[in-house]
């Protein structure tokens, strides 16, 4: 059972929600995601899950955290409900983020929502010396994470689309400003997948390895209905679901949309 | 007079005493090929992976059968991303048979299947009727599968699928070859895209097949308003949910009569109401499909809710309700 115990925006339409649970299959790794299902009272609209990143993990007090971005119908239910409400949750689900490179110099590189799965990994890679690059519309989007992250210790970079922050433009050009001068051992990237497309190529150019997460649409989150194939890029090698295989991959390991 | 009020004057049943047990019967005049389930719930193909991913959520010996992911001749990649669009209680699919092909199948699929008693149905798909020669002599004897499903309706893939499944004589044609080679138990599914299934049916039937399976996917869009583009990148998909079942359940009812072979009916199948209602229709057994999607363990849920209705009803064969409502 998931029971809600915070649901509250953080920003312009961003809520940070807040599960209570009582047991979990496993305790979840950053990059795992859950299924939630948004719809009450056995509505069936909208039928599907909603996947989440999770945001933070906290074992001891038996918490969840997701952060979100009001976009359609099913983000608009779930962003109503209030506290006391119990959720019907499946997860954790999905291939994880690998934390083997901690101790090194690590780039994040987050645009939009693609922040989400990004904040418990830094507190996974805390040995590490890590830079945040992320990009939003405006300031307002960007403050609750920069907070968060800060916390942690990480040195954030912000660029924002509507507005001059360090930058005015997208995380892709604000990193690619630092990239030559502070070059990583390795990095870790979510968001839009053009800028997935773009961060990945830039890194491999640079030979620095590093990990990605696709934002796919989904069916199922558990990898019976093959929505969410995306194609490998070795030939020889069959479709990656993005729900079971994914939502991580290395990079250069699946082909992205551009 | 309602079928379970004769019982209901008789001593109250308990759990113990419900058989939910159906047989689809074989034209083969055989019973050894008569198909038998332990309840009438069949997985529908394509929502449910090949076993291994819903046994991580529940046994799935509990199911009436299995049915796997379609599978053609050649491997097949699937069609562009994104391949599904939601819209109101149901959903819109053009996945387009992503499979490793009737050979991968054999050898690395069917394998892992012997980890389960029920029976297996293998789902097939091509674009010709030489695929389905193919595919049926490929499955021919293999002892790991109780019976094939020949999928005459995938509206997804160009130049086959629907294609044959819409036209009576073509239907009649491929079934007549599949039956020829294959000796287990012949379902053909149908689409629901055509002005009157009932002919498509008759002509599965006339050609040999021991059961028809209705509905597969009703052909649909959805436009991307932003964008002002259609959202899936095929264009066109397949919708499936609780919004085509009624017409799924009209369509089993129009069947029933006019045919002698058994007929799965499948079409956003929920819950054990939902069952009841196909089987009302005249459904001998009942497809899950896009409800797995959304709960994996529909599968024993909907078995509980079944028995719920039967207790309620005092129903002790659950197969003496296929086609009351008529």
């Amino acid at each position: 059972m998931f029971k809600i115990i915070a649901n509250r925006e953080v920003g312009p339409g961003i809520f940070q929600l807040v599960l209570n649970y009582d047991q979990l299959p496993q305790n979840p790794e950053p990059g795992h995601f859950f299924n939630i299902k948004v719809s009450q009272d056995g509505s069936e609209d909208p039928l599907l899950r909603r996947p989440f990143s999770i945001f933070d993990f906290d074992a001891a007090e038996k918490k969840i955290e997701f952060v979100y971005r009001v976009i359609g119908k099913g983000t608009k239910i779930l962003s109503n409900l209030e506290n006391g409400t119990e959720l019907d949750v499946l997860g954790p689900l999905g291939t994880p983020f690998s934390l083997n490179k901690s101790g090194g110099s690590i780039h994040l590189i987050g645009g939009g929502m693609g922040i989400a799965p990004l904040y418990y990994l830094a507190k996974k890679l805390k040995s590490s010396r890590q830079t945040l690059y992320l990009g939003a519309a405006n300031k307002a989007e960007l403050e609750f994470f920069e907070e968060k992250f800060k916390g942690l210790g990480v040195e954030c970079h912000l660029a924002a689309m509507e507005e001059k922050l360090e930058i005015r433009g997208s995380a892709l050009v604000l990193w690619l400003n630092y990239l030559e001068k502070n070059t990583p051992d390795y990095i870790y990237t979510c968001g839009p997948e053009k800028m997935l497309a773009a961060v990945e190529k830039e890194a491999l150019k640079h030979n620095i390895g590093g990990e990605l997460s696709v934002e796919k649409r989904m069916g199922c989150g558990i990898g019976v209905c093959l929505s969410c194939s995306c194609e490998s890029r070795d030939q020889d090698q069959k479709n990656k679901r993005a729900c079971v295989e994914g939502p991580v991959f290395g990079l250069g390991e699946v082909i992205l949309s551009v | 007079m309602f079928k379970g009020e004769v019982d209901s004057l008789k001593q109250k049943l308990t759990e113990a005493d419900l058989n939910l047990s159906v047989v689809m019967k074989s034209q083969q005049h055989q019973q050894q090929n008569n198909l038998k389930l332990k309840n009438p719930l069949i997985t529908a193909s394509g929502t449910c992976g090949n076993g291994k991913e819903l046994a991580d959520f529940f046994d799935i010996n509990q199911l009436g059968a299995f049915t796997t992911k379609g599978i053609t001749v050649k491997p097949q990649a699937g069609n562009k991303t994104p391949r599904i669009a939601e819209t109101a209680a149901g959903i819109i699919n053009s996945i387009g048979l992503e499979n490793p092909g009737v050979d991968s199948f054999i050898k690395d699929i069917l394998p892992e299947t012997k980890n389960y008693s029920l029976p297996i149905l293998a789902n097939i798909s091509g674009y010709s009727k030489e695929d389905f020669i193919t595919l049926a002599e490929k499955l021919e004897k293999r002892e790991e599968i109780t019976g094939i499903e020949v999928n005459l309706s995938c509206p997804n893939i160009k130049g086959g699928g629907m294609i044959f499944g819409t036209d009576p004589e073509k239907v009649y044609q491929i079934t007549k070859k599949v039956r020829e080679i294959y000796s287990g138990y012949l379902i053909v599914k149908l689409t629901p895209n055509i002005t009157d299934i009932t002919e498509t049916a008759l002509a599965a039937e006339n050609a040999g097949a021991d059961a028809v399976s209705m509905i597969n996917t009703l052909s649909a869009m959805k436009i991307d308003i932003d964008q002002q583009k259609p959202l899936l990148a095929n264009t066109f998909g397949g919708l499936s949910g609780p919004a085509v079942r009624p017409v799924a359940v009209r369509m089993v009812y129009q069947s029933f009569k006019k045919l002698n072979i058994p007929i799965l009916g499948l079409g956003g199948v929920r819950s054990g109401s939902d069952v009841i209602e196909f089987m009302l229709a005249g459904a001998a057994a009942v497809g899950i499909g896009t409800v797995n999607m959304i709960d994996p363990t529909a599968g024993p849920r909907i078995i509980g809710e079944i028995k719920e209705y039967m207790l309620k009803h005092q129903i002790k064969n659950l197969s003496s309700i296929i086609g009351a409502a008529h």
